[in-house]
């Protein structure tokens, strides 16, 4: 799954080890899903838009194209 | 100094982060008093395969190290599964289960082997042996790759 943790984390001047802290999750969780080597639980996908004050899917792309009930 | 420069403040460690050393610190003990009363424990003059694998212990020491292992590695693993995020946890199921597949699939092969006079009688502890090697090899690939 594709994301922009990358870029919005940079926007914030934030470290990996910052994010990390304010999610309160490993560094290495935050590297893993800003790889896509990892999709993080909802409840940690929340966190996410909480903290970026976005909604997920404008954070997360699983590459499907329109609303689930098309 | 530019802000690029600047050292950021170190915040104090999350409760969550201080669970999680606190339960991998429980679990060193544990193994380490197990390990240093092993040690103690041996007569004089015997070897490291000896100690670790095939020479006799006190019954002392075994019904104590047995009851360290089971009641500590209990209370490591709450601990420890009360503290790791969900990518740790993510780890430890794949890793947990590979390790399984290193048990499932080698065990009943070894005993029908054996059976038919083929093998060996199966080693337990090399078993163990083999899934402790599978689980850390994915558990470690898993978290840090």
């Amino acid at each position: 799954m594709n994301n922009k943790l990358k870029i919005l984390r940079a926007m914030r001047n934030w470290s990996q080890a910052e994010l990390a802290e304010r999610l309160d999750v490993s560094r290495q969780a935050v590297n893993a899903i800003e790889t896509g080597k990892y999709d993080p639980s909802l409840p940690l996908a929340f966190k996410l838009a909480r903290l970026f004050g976005m909604p997920i899917e404008e954070i997360f792309d699983d590459g499907q194209k329109g609303h689930a009930d098309d | 100094m530019t802000d690029a420069e600047t050292p950021r403040p170190r915040r104090p460690m999350s409760p969550r982060r201080r669970r999680y050393w606190k339960s991998l610190g429980f679990a060193a003990l544990v193994g380490g008093l197990i390990g240093g009363w092993l040690v103690v424990d041996q007569p004089e003059g015997r070897g490291l395969t000896e100690m670790l694998a095939t020479g006799s212990l006190t019954p002392g020491f075994a019904i104590a190290a047995a009851l360290c292992w089971t009641i500590g590695l209990a209370i490591a693993m709450i601990l420890y599964h009360r503290a790791i995020d969900d990518h740790e946890e993510h780890a430890w199921l794949w890793a947990s289960t590979a390790g399984w597949y290193a048990l499932m699939f080698p065990a009943p092969v070894w005993w029908v082997l054996h059976r038919a006079g083929l093998a060996p009688s199966p080693d337990a502890m090399l078993l163990f042996l083999l899934t402790l090697v599978v689980n850390a090899v994915v558990y470690l690939w898993l978290k840090f790759r």
